[in-house]
Parts: structure tokens; C-alpha cells; sequence
């Protein structure tokens, strides 16, 4: 049913984009809080992936004890580097932090390289196999939909974090004046080391999802850190609803792009519509962001 | 006489913010203008507005009959406007000479040749000229703002702007850089000289305007408008340093 | 005076001096360490071009492997689909190179900063995606470019020494002119330069065309000696990586730094050959150490110390 497979594409592109959402709200939230464009994000993501995998096929084949085991190990990886690395070179402009993080994300790249080798890999899952729901126009994957609860899940706790603690009331209170929060008690470093940690366990999610949903090579990070920045870029920083739409906004672009054009060129309409987005409203769609 | 610079009706508002409330004045030939004002007043605001960093909301800009109000902060420093930071920003990884020239080449419109002659004029004329080949950023404050003052005089301007050169100096410092000016008043160049020290001002400038809340509340002879009512209301109870 | 000219003899000697011993390098008959030179030769030339554009321009991009994809192709295209020399692929890869950069340069420069440096990456990232679906230039399948089967590493060693030294003389030039000074004031400090009558946007879009320019044709040469091209290495984000990573350990914003930088990566890289992820592990954690505690690299930090400068562009008062 050829004619209906654009019903398809549609579906599937809003369901990608809780995925991309989650792919995107860490680096949405380190941007917001501390206008750093973290360029591991994505190598960050990826190492989740390999974690993820290692843990369930070496360890325990508990696929949910490995994400636990895979979150406490980002989080602590994520204070690390940004307590020893970041922090220390944040306050003396932008690019010496940018530049930190392009070495992280090489550094990961070629870790994950040197121990898992260029092979693919991919978290099995039954989810994958299954549609809910089936008719004459089109089908919901279990798996995708799956991705777009979870998405909405953890959008929905960070929301509730970052308005409801006292952690978040110091995150609001960091990201809108970082002389005032510090005036009042509030030590804007450590905050961005827990933001850090936050924007981990998003990541750590992020990667078992998309171990199961795609293949993964240790290169891959680039792709899913251009894919976060997109979100970033169309969300508005640090606005989590913003997230989701750009989220949703690339993976139509790219399923669309698939449905159009063929399907080797899904990534390049997602780039093209996000570089025409730059272009055209270079502060994003939503909002009026303004970097630090 | 025709003024140098006028300014109509400027107005500038962030948001709900209106910083400065059409503000009027005229600058005249080879005048040293005060501009005075507490914290806030719209001083620094009123500055990037002529220079061109800020546009503003509402009025015009005259610079020698001409209506500068869209024209980009590089027109506007060929065409002889000169301009000098409060927290001085010196090219750090390149002399004082470099510094100088590279006004003079690009603000001024000079080959190499003739700026390396003028910024060795201006050196002499700033007294740096001992320092001539140190890096700008190992100089102390009083040179750094000196070196602004001749980088500023090296785009050869019919107008100076400055902005709290004397802040932030000594006693001893404040006298060397009202020299400075002097020397400056006397090329020609007309001044606009933004200062919270009232003192410096009362020595320094031919015309004091007072800003406050973003007006022009009074403007006029240094002595006359340093003991009017509206300063002395401005001021009551903020410390004259 | 009479020492300065003293100096300034001594210096130009010396150049020469190891021009000669440059020009000789194959002599030796080692073939491994020609290719050891060619390489370093090359790797200079992209890093004095990211040099160009990140430490005095103040744009840092992370898109310079564009430039590299275009000159690599082509150099394969012209000799492969149109059996025309060489020296006709090189010339049209650094031709194009810098249509592409003008084309580019309207949309890419609206972006800003951070904007501007993943924006660069992503037209990186999209071109290599859109050769990999476009059937002139047989889609990811790519090319042996058989022309440099018939070359000698010596041959392509004098190209990449000229690329070289041209490379080099080019940012010594443009420092001592007058787009050097601005270039210098802007990397100082970018308002204060603008201030001063130097007009920021077409400064960097000089800079970006010629960064564009050398870095296709450097791109060109280094694929006549790679001989193979595919999208996925030509549009990868390892060349800039190389860049970046050799001007920030030599010294960002200084003439010297890329060289050292250079002589640095190569060196490593070739005694790492066969383990080539721990070679960029090594150069990532050194970049970031350089970062923490001497942010000026090598050469800055040196300079700091010593007043060590090798070819300044100075003017002295």
C-alpha cells in the first residue's frame, strides 16, 4: 500500500521524535544552565549504548539492572568530567570549554574504538519484532512507541525536578544569574557538576534506546550530536516542551526526507532542514535563547 | 558656530526599561563636554548609542551636519568619531606601537607607513613613548588608559568620546590624563566625556550636562551646574569620591 | 641597525639553509621518512588554515574537512572520469573550494560562535551523506585515483613541500600586511578591533576564502598520495580533528604553533601507525591538558617565558 506509506512515515517521524527528545534534553539542559555546547554529547550517548551491551551480554542479562549499572556509571563519569575538566576553564570564554569537549568526544570515540573494535552493535529486543497495533494503513511499532513514553516520562521528571526541588529552584536560580546565586549561597560549580550528572542519566537512557532501536558503531556519536544540537537549536535551550517538538520536527524531516527521496538520504534532509533553521532564525524557532 | 554633534530627541528602552527619554544636546567645536550622572543614569548607554553599538529606539544623530543614526560603528569611526572603554581593551598580545597603528591603518585610512609616523607622534604626545614596544597587556591601569586615548586619537576623530578614563585612578593619575585631554582639546578635537569623579569634571570640561534617570536634567558652565539645585538633589546622599 | 641586520641575515640563512636540507630530504633514498616530511608538510598546511580562521579570525570551525572532500574529489574526478593531469585536479579542487566557501559563507556566517562552529560541521556531514548518494561520483563505493600509481613518493613530496612553504609564507605575508593587523587586533579583542575602523564580517570572509583555498588544494595533494577516496573519510570530522589538535598543543593565535603542532601529530601517529585509535587517545588527552594548564600551547607559552620568537610579525617602534 504505497499510497498510505506516508501515514507511516508520519507516524514513525513523531514517534523518533520523543526518541531524538531524549537524545537532545541533556545537552538542551547544559547548554540553558551553563551555555556550554557540549560536543561529547553524543560519544557520551553512544558509550551508554556499549555499556549498556557489555553489561547485559557479559554480566547480567537484566536489561534494567544494566541500565541502573550504566546511569550510576555516567553520573559519576559526567561529575568528573565536568568537576575536573569543564569547570575549570568555563569562565574563560566559550571556546576553551568547546574545545575540552571535542577532546572528550574524541578521547570516547577512540576508547569505544580500541575495546568494542568498528563492529556493530545493537541491544536485542523482543520490542523490536512487535506492532501493537496493525491496520490496512499503518502500523505502530511496539519499540517506537515504547521510545516515546519513555521520552515523555523523562521529560515529565525533569520538568518536575527543575520545578519542584530545591535542586532545581538552585539550577533555575544558576542559569538565570550566576552572581546573584552565588551572592546567595549557591555554588554555581557544583550545581553544573550535578547538572552534568543529570544530563548523564538522560544520556545513559538515551543510549539504551537507541542501542535497541538502531545499529551503533563507536563512530556514531557525531550523527546523534548533530541530532541533539537540532533539538537544541529548534526547542529553544533549556525549554523542555521545546525538546519534544524539536525532537518531533527533525524526526519528520528525516522520515519525510526517507518517504521522498529514498531512504539514503533521511540524514541529509534532517541536516538541511537544521542548517536552513540556523540560517533563518539563528536563536531557534522557539523563544528568544540567547547564549551566554 | 555649527555643532559637531547633535543629538535630538534620543531615546532608547529595553523592554520596559526606558534608559534614556528623549535626550537633546549639541556638542560644539573644539568644546570639552561633561556628561555627569549617578549609577544608572544612562551614561554608558547614551556612549554606545553614538558610537553605534546600541540603535536607538527613537531620534537622530548628527555628526558634522550628517545623519549618522544608521550608519555601522566602522562608518562611524571613519568618518571621526573616536571612542575609549571604560575597562580599557587593549589588543593584549601586540604592543603599544601595533596597538596604535593599527587605529591609524584602519580608523584613520593611513598606509603602514604614515600610521607608524602618527602613532609615534601620539605615543610621544600620551607619554608612552618609553614603553613604545612592550606588549599592552603587561601595562598598569594609567597606561591602558592612556594607550585608549591614542588609539582613539590615532583614527585622527573630530570627536572623542570617553568613558570614565579618569575612574579608578589616583589623585596624582587623575592630574596626568586631565594633561592628556588638554592636549587633545587643543588639536581641536571636540570631547564628550562620560565621568562619575565630579571633581575631574570640574577642572576638565568647558560644559557639564547632568543625566539622570536617562534626562537631561541640567546642563551649562562646570561651576553653575556642579552647585545647581537639580546635581545637588541628584546627588544627596551619594559620595562624591 | 647594525645588529638588526645582522639578525635579519642570520635568519634568512638559516632559512634557506633548511630549505636546502627540505629540498634534499629524498636524497637520503628513505623512503619512509620522505613520507614521514610529506606528511608533516601537509598537516602544517591545514593547521596554519584552522590557525587562521579559529586564533585570529575567531572562527572556529569545525567544518574544514569540506575543503579537504572537495579537493580530494576533484583531484579524483578530474583524473579519473576525465583523464586530465594532475595538476589540473589540484587546480580546480582549490577553485572550487573556495566557490563552495563563497556559497556557503552567506548562510554559515549568520550563525554565530558555537552556532557557527556545528554549523560548519553539519554542511561537513551533510555533503558526505549527499556524494554518498550522488552517482557521478560513485556513490560511497568512491575512487582509486590512479594517477598517483604513476607518482613517486618523491614527486608528491616536493608538491606537499611547496604546499608547504607556501602555506607558511602565505600566513607570514598576510600577518605582516594590513590584514594582519586587523587580523592580530580581532584576536585580541573583537569589539575594541571594530571600534577602531576594522570591519569585522569581511575580514573573517577573507580569511574563510583563503582557508577554503589552501585547505582544498592541501586536500588535493594529500589524496595523491592516499589514492583512494570515499565520502565517509573525505567529509570525516578526523581531518579537523587534526587540526584542531595540532594548533591548540602548539599554540593558537601564533605563527610557530601549527609547525610544532604538526611535527607533533605526524610524529605520533606514525610511531602509533598500528594502533592509530591511541594515537588521537594520546593527542585528545594532551590537547585537553594544554587546555587546563597552558592554554597557549607550546609556542604561546614559550614565548611567554623566553620572549622566544621565531618569525615575528612584529613592528617595532
Amino acid at each position: 500500500m504505497p499510497e498510505y506509506a506516508i501515514i507511516q512515515s508520519i507516524l514513525n517521524g513523531i514517534l523518533l521524535g520523543g526518541l531524538y527528545a531524549i537524545v537532545g534534553i541533556g545537552m538542551s539542559m547544559v547548554f540553558g544552565i551553563m551555555g556550554l555546547t557540549n560536543l561529547a554529547h553524543g560519544d557520551m550517548i553512544i558509550l551508554s549504548t556499549f555499556l549498556c551491551i557489555f553489561f547485559v551480554t557479559q554480566l547480567i542479562p537484566n536489561i534494567f539492572l544494566a541500565l541502573i549499572i550504566t546511569i550510576l556509571i555516567m553520573m559519576a563519569l559526567g561529575f568528573l568530567i565536568q568537576n575536573f575538566l569543564v569547570n575549570r576553564v568555563l569562565d574563560k570564554g566559550g571556546e576553551p570549554a568547546l574545545l575540552v569537549t571535542f577532546g572528550v568526544s574524541i578521547f570516547i570515540q577512540n576508547v569505544l574504538l580500541m575495546i568494542f573494535g568498528a563492529d556493530a552493535q545493537v541491544v536485542h529486543t523482543q520490542l523490536a519484532a512487535i506492532n501493537i497495533i496493525t491496520t490496512k494503513f499503518f502500523s505502530v511499532s511496539a519499540l517506537y512507541l515504547f521510545n516515546f513514553i519513555v521520552a515523555l516520562l523523562v521529560i515529565g521528571v525533569l520538568h518536575c525536578i527543575v520545578y519542584y526541588t530545591y535542586f532545581g529552584r538552585s539550577i533555575r536560580a544558576t542559569s538565570d544569574n550566576v552572581v546573584a546565586a552565588e551572592l546567595m549561597g549557591v555554588s554555581t560549580k557544583r550545581i553544573y557538576s550535578y547538572t552534568m550528572c543529570l544530563a548523564m542519566v538522560s544520556a545513559a537512557i538515551a543510549g539504551l534506546l537507541i542501542g535497541m532501536t538502531f545499529i551503533s558503531y563507536p563512530s556514531t556519536g557525531t550523527q546523534y550530536l548533530i541530532i541533539a544540537f537540532g533539538v537544541v537549536v529548534i526547542g529553544g535551550m533549556g525549554s523542555l516542551i521545546g525538546t519534544l517538538l524539536g525532537g518531533i520536527i527533525l524526526g519528520l524531516a528525516q522520515l519525510l526526507g526517507a518517504y521522498f527521496f529514498g531512504a539514503g538520504y533521511q540524514a541529509l534532509t534532517g541536516y538541511i532542514v537544521l542548517l536552513i533553521i540556523l540560517t533563518v532564525r539563528p536563536q531557534g524557532l522557539l523563544g528568544t535563547a540567547i547564549r551566554k | 558656530m555649527k555643532a559637531v554633534l547633535q543629538i535630538q530627541d534620543l531615546s532608547i528602552s529595553f523592554g520596559n526599561n526606558h534608559v534614556l527619554k528623549s535626550l537633546t544636546f549639541d556638542v560644539m567645536p573644539k568644546e570639552v563636554l561633561g556628561v555627569i550622572g549617578p549609577n544608572g543614569a544612562g551614561k554608558t548607554v547614551m556612549l554606545n548609542i553614538l558610537t553605534g553599538t546600541l540603535q536607538p529606539t527613537k531620534g537622530k544623530i548628527f555628526f558634522q551636519g550628517e545623519n549618522i543614526t544608521h550608519k555601522s560603528i566602522t562608518e562611524r569611526c571613519r568618518m571621526g568619531v573616536g571612542r575609549t572603554f571604560q575597562v580599557p581593551r587593549p589588543f593584549e598580545k601586540m604592543t603599544v606601537f601595533e596597538n596604535v597603528i593599527v587605529a591609524g591603518v584602519y580608523g584613520g585610512g593611513l598606509v603602514e607607513k604614515e600610521a607608524q609616523k602618527r602613532a609615534r607622534g601620539i605615543i610621544d604626545k600620551i607619554g608612552l613613548s618609553p614603553k613604545i614596544n612592550w606588549f599592552a597587556g603587561k601595562l598598569g591601569l594609567l597606561d591602558r588608559k592612556r594607550l585608549e586615548i591614542g588609539r582613539a586619537l590615532a583614527i585622527n576623530p573630530k570627536i572623542l568620546l570617553l568613558d570614565e578614563v579618569a575612574g579608578g585612578l589616583t589623585e596624582s593619575e587623575v592630574v596626568e590624563i586631565l594633561g592628556v585631554v588638554q592636549a587633545v582639546k587643543k588639536q581641536g578635537v571636540s570631547v564628550v566625556w562620560i565621568e562619575h569623579v565630579l571633581k575631574t569634571m570640574r577642572e576638565g570640561t568647558d560644559r557639564v550636562l547632568c543625566l539622570a534617570e536617562g534626562r537631561n536634567i541640567v546642563c551649562g558652565l562646570p561651576e553653575e551646574v556642579m552647585s545647581s539645585k537639580e546635581v545637588l538633589d541628584t546627588y544627596l546622599g551619594v559620595d562624591e569620591r | 641597525m647594525g645588529s638588526i641586520n645582522w639578525r635579519l641575515t642570520l635568519k634568512i640563512s638559516s632559512l634557506a639553509v633548511l630549505l636546502a636540507i627540505f629540498c634534499a630530504v629524498p636524497l637520503w633514498n628513505k623512503e619512509y621518512i620522505t613520507m614521514v616530511f610529506m606528511l608533516i608538510f601537509l598537516y602544517m598546511s591545514l593547521g596554519h588554515m584552522w590557525n587562521l580562521l579559529a586564533g585570529y579570525a575567531g572562527l572556529v570551525s569545525l567544518g574544514q574537512q569540506i575543503f579537504i572532500g572537495i579537493g580530494g574529489y576533484s583531484l579524483a574526478v578530474i583524473t579519473e572520469l576525465y583523464q586530465l593531469p594532475w595538476a589540473v585536479g589540484l587546480a580546480i579542487g582549490g577553485l572550487l573550494a573556495v566557490i563552495f566557501a563563497m556559497v556557503i559563507s552567506q548562510p554559515i556566517f549568520k550563525m554565530r560562535g558555537v552556532y557557527f562552529t556545528i554549523g560548519t560541521w553539519i554542511v561537513a556531514e551533510a555533503l558526505g551523506v549527499f556524494f554518498s548518494n550522488w552517482s557521478y561520483v560513485r556513490y560511497a563505493r568512491g575512487f582509486n585515483i590512479t594517477v598517483s600509481y604513476r607518482m613517486s613518493t618523491t614527486e608528491v613530496y616536493y608538491l606537499a613541500l611547496a604546499v608547504g612553504v607556501a602555506s607558511m609564507a602565505l600566513v607570514y605575508v598576510l600577518l605582516r600586511s594590513k590584514l594582519g593587523l586587523a587580523l592580530m587586533a580581532m584576536r585580541d579583542n573583537e569589539s575594541a578591533a571594530e571600534t577602531m575602523g576594522i570591519e569585522l564580517y569581511k575580514t573573517k570572509l577573507k580569511c574563510f576564502l583563503i582557508a577554503a583555498f589552501v585547505t582544498g588544494i592541501t586536500g588535493g595533494v594529500l589524496y595523491l598520495y592516499i589514492a583512494f577516496i570515499s565520502p565517509s573519510a573525505a567529509f570525516g570530522i578526523d581531518w579537523t580533528v587534526a587540526m584542531v589538535f595540532m594548533v591548540i598543543i602548539g599554540g593558537i593565535g601564533t605563527i610557530e604553533g601549527p609547525i610544532i603542532g604538526a611535527v607533533f601529530f605526524v610524529l605520533i601517529k606514525q610511531f602509533l601507525y598500528d594502533y592509530p585509535g591511541i594515537s588521537l587517545i594520546i593527542l585528545g588527552v594532551l590537547a585537553i591538558v594544554i587546555i587546563l594548564v597552558a592554554p597557549k600551547g607550546i609556542v604561546g607559552t614559550l614565548n611567554d617565558r623566553y620572549g622566544w620568537e621565531l618569525l615575528s610579525p612584529r613592528r617595532r617602534g
